[in-house]
């Protein structure tokens, strides 16, 4: 249960790393932001097997590939796979919240789903996307 | 004899006080605050992300006060009542944005705390919190 979210938390995580690294080409103006997501990223993977492992669960592997959920070509693209992982890795943060009791766990998932939903936002912000804001991050409809 | 022996703790049942009311729920304080910020949110109308943040504090109320009526039903079918509007404050944005800060505190706290099936909904009104805060800045 626990384990299992974690997982998939790990999973979105993986997955916006990789997102992060292929879009730094197009996003050359934006190369400091794009950074700090990237390492925010990797610190939050760093944990997040560290924890799996302390549970004495094997944190599982990158994809070797993934697939956006639409082609990146340019700038505008770029932003919006960034956005899309992003909330990913919200919905998968939001889910731990809602399976587990720990009380460390939780606070690692809340601050990974508010840092990622503040990401999201920014570059949605970046993009001209309105509403900028997410009301409700980490649920599909918001 | 024998009968005042079984009436006596009958009569001690029966005096006792009432249990106490339970505490108020806390997601009320948090739907309250809510609804609050969109009704000064509404106030700014010369801030152009204003409208955006009195429409998503107004999910969040709603979100929040359905779990509360769920839980809890009201007694009677009143709606709660609409926040007393404070009169406008001398630097509404900066009243707005701390407001803003403190929801994501308060929401943030309270998620250690909610058990599993609320945690998720005031984990995400904290985050989204967070996002309409950094809409502002």
């Amino acid at each position: 249960m626990n384990v299992d979210a974690v997982q998939t938390a790990l999973g979105t995580e993986h997955a916006a790393l990789w997102t992060y690294g292929m879009v730094a080409a197009f996003l050359g103006n934006q190369a400091a932001a794009v950074a700090e997501g990237s390492n925010a990223h990797r610190a939050r993977r760093d944990t997040t097997e560290r924890w799996l492992r302390d549970q004495n669960a094997t944190p599982n592997p990158p994809a070797a590939a993934y697939l956006p959920p639409s082609p990146v070509s340019d700038g505008p693209s770029a932003l919006a796979a960034l956005v899309a992982a992003e909330q990913d890795t919200c919905a998968a943060w939001r889910g731990v919240l809602e399976r587990t009791d720990d009380a460390a766990l939780r606070t690692t998932a809340l601050e990974a789903l508010t840092t990622a939903a503040v990401r999201a936002t920014r570059w949605r912000k970046a993009a001209g996307t309105t509403p900028a804001s997410i009301a409700m991050p980490g649920v599909a409809s918001g | 004899m024998l009968f005042a022996v079984a009436v006596a703790p009958l009569a001690v049942a029966c005096t006792t006080e009432p249990p106490a009311p339970p505490p108020p729920d806390p997601l009320s304080a948090l739907a309250a605050q809510a609804r609050a910020d969109a009704a000064l949110a509404k106030t700014l109308t010369t801030v152009p992300a204003a409208a955006e943040i009195a429409k998503a504090r107004e999910t969040h109320a709603g979100l929040l006060q359905a779990e509360v009526d769920r839980e809890r039903p009201p007694l009677s079918s009143t709606a709660p009542p609409a926040p007393t509007i404070p009169p406008t404050p001398p630097d509404p944005l900066a009243a707005l944005r701390t407001a803003l800060d403190d929801a994501v505190r308060e929401a943030s706290a309270l998620v250690a705390k909610v058990p599993t099936y609320r945690a998720g909904l005031v984990g995400s009104v904290a985050a989204g919190c967070a996002s309409l805060r950094e809409v502002l800045s």
